[in-house]
């Protein structure tokens, strides 16, 4: 089946129902996007699909065929996710950054869909888990994301 | 009234009282007839038929626990008078019923009534099993006797207190709502339609789940001549769904091919097994033939929907869940649901069902929208392999509030029109539920 990842077009050989996750990094090498818990809880395997946020380990890759997959690789090249990521340095959010780029993705699908989101937003778009606990350094960096900061 | 006139018409009245008591002593602990006079023999394609037979009534679901000696039994049911647990079924002579002649066996399956004129619960569905034919009574039995091994595991003895443990009563209940004959096809249907009512009613049980029952714990149906059978029950926390024609809560969008797809792999475009079905379908409709899955469908599409009941056909309704942020609940839907059900409701089928249109989204009954919510599912095997796309427990994540708010939204999105949930709903079934065992739950026959 063809996938379009990143603007790019991939041929993929792979039963419909395997989960999307492992087609990035096992097929093509992509494994910037982590695997977590495999059960859609913990948001590591975020990517985005015509701009929404997905969780890649519960998504049947036969199902995103025909649609626009973006990961981690290539959210820089998102103006929203250029800004995100730009935001996460300058407050410093990763630690041991194995769930950054599930967040970075949920920070960039909430600021396309609301680009001025309120506090109640961002606690209820925010949920993907950190074991670091970095949770303020995220909040903080989207807080100044929400108001438009310089980041 | 004078002594001796009070005396004579009191002689008079014990008569008929003696004579009443008598007929019902007798009638309660009487043994029924069944047709099997001599065992018959017994060859392995009888045993192999019997296995079918067993695998169409699902005998495993209850007289097995995973892990266990298949049909030592041990499933506790919960009753209100107290519990009850599922029998040793296995050819032990002591424990089991290995000391069951063919008669006995015919005895307790179709009538509940067990050795020694002992009544069964009906929790036991004999009521369904009535309607099995003498040759699958007869094969089932020697799959029981030659193809089962032996445990020596005791039972359990019910929890519930005397006076209410007396069985005789039951006896009366028989009377009044177990059918006493085989099932006797249709003349005036084809012989699809008949197998397909056949494993229905009988073995099948479905209305056990799926037709609601009266105040005396009866099915209010057990066969298409009533407009209640298999017309949606609220069980166990679970609603189990219509089967009738009825577009929102029943089968009216399903085609006989989508409920034969339905039965054999446990998914298709409308709905993914869950709840209680799944045990349904781990140990019992994916193992059935082809054409009995078919005969199946075939009946099933020949109930008429109730468009008092069902209200007004569902349509879908474009709209995204991320154009609606404001709306409560939809936060919570566009980060919790969406990746799976999607933003348009519309799901991944086969793989994930959609909430747009789904009977747990249209029907005046939340609980089963509920209990996915809070308990997630339990694992779908189809032909050997766990499913790799589960509905995970939200119980831990999401409150009371969050959980009402995000079905509330759900069940007003995308067409979908059924009232609001509340809290209170939420609270009462996160105190009774458990969440849903994360490992393959198989439970072997043999």
């Amino acid at each position: 089946m063809e996938l379009r990842i990143n603007q790019k077009t991939y041929q993929v050989e792979a039963e419909a129902d395997t989960p999307l996750l492992w087609v990035i990094r096992d097929d093509l090498g992509m494994t910037g996007t982590k695997y977590g818990c495999g059960l859609a809880q913990c948001g590591a395997c975020s990517v985005l699909v015509d701009g929404n946020v997905v969780r890649a380990c519960v998504t049947p890759v036969a199902g995103v065929v025909g649609r626009e997959i973006t990961t981690i690789e290539a959210i820089e090249e998102d103006a929203i996710g250029k800004r995100v990521v730009a935001a996460w340095v300058e407050h410093q959010v990763a630690q041991c950054g194995y769930c950054q780029s599930g967040q970075v993705m949920a920070a960039t699908a909430l600021l396309k869909h609301t680009p001025k989101p309120s506090d109640a937003q961002i606690e209820a778009a925010m949920v993907n888990l950190c074991r670091c606990g970095t949770y303020n350094a995220i909040h903080a960096a989207v807080h100044e994301l929400a108001e438009g900061g310089k980041a | 009234m004078s002594n001796r006139r009070f005396a004579t018409t009191a002689r008079w009245l014990a008569v008929p009282c003696l004579l009443a008591a008598g007929l019902l002593a007798w009638y309660v602990t009487r043994e029924p007839a069944s047709p099997f006079t001599t065992d018959t023999a017994v060859d392995a394609a009888l045993v192999s038929r019997g296995e079918y037979v067993a695998r169409l009534s699902d005998c495993v679901a209850c007289h097995s626990l995973p892990g266990k000696t298949p049909f030592a039994g041990g499933l506790e049911m919960a009753t209100p008078l107290g519990a009850i647990h599922a029998t040793n079924i296995t050819p032990d002579r002591e424990h089991g019923i290995g000391a069951y002649s063919l008669a006995d066996f015919d005895r307790a399956v179709r009538q509940g009534v067990a050795p020694g004129a002992r009544r069964l619960y009906p929790a036991m569905p004999y009521p369904s099993y009535a309607k099995l034919s003498d040759d699958d009574v007869r094969a089932l039995y020697a799959f029981f006797m030659q193809g089962v091994q032996p445990s020596a595991e005791a039972n359990i003895p019910s929890s519930i207190p005397w006076p209410l443990n007396m069985r005789w009563p039951i006896a009366l209940w028989n009377g009044l709502f177990a059918p006493a004959h085989t099932y006797a096809a249709k003349p005036s249907q084809d012989a699809l339609w008949n197998r397909g009512a056949y494993i229905v009613q009988g073995p099948g049980h479905c209305g056990s789940c799926h037709t609601p029952r009266g105040l005396a714990f009866n099915e209010k149906a057990l066969d298409e001549s009533g407009t209640p059978f298999l017309a949606g029950a609220l069980l166990d926390g679970w609603y189990a769904p219509s089967l009738r024609q009825d577009p929102n809560t029943g089968l009216g969008r399903w085609s006989e091919p989508e409920i034969v797809q339905f039965l054999k792999t446990g998914r298709n475009k409308h709905a993914v097994v869950y709840g209680s079905m799944t045990e349904a379908f781990n140990n019992s409709t994916q193992f059935m033939a082809d054409d009995d899955l078919a005969a199946i469908a075939r009946y099933l599409k020949s109930l008429p929907g109730d468009p008092a009941r069902d209200g007004k056909p569902w349509q879908y309704q474009a709209v995204s869940a991320a154009g609606r942020l404001d709306a409560p609940g939809a936060h919570t839907y566009v980060t919790r649901c969406a990746s799976c059900h999607g933003l348009d409701g519309k799901g991944q089928p086969e793989w994930m069902p959609p909430l747009a249109g789904a009977t747990s989204m249209l029907a005046k009954e939340n609980a089963s929208a509920i209990n996915i919510t809070l308990n997630g599912s339990q694992r779908i095997v189809a032909a050997g392999v766990p499913d790799a796309y589960r509905m995970p427990a939200f119980r831990e994540q999401l409150s009371d509030q969050q959980i009402a708010e995000v079905l509330s939204f759900a069940r007003s999105a995308w067409g979908n029109e059924a009232a609001a949930v509340d809290a209170k709903a939420v609270a009462k079934l996160r105190e009774h539920t458990d969440p849903a065992s994360s490992s393959p739950i198989i439970l072997h026959m043999r």
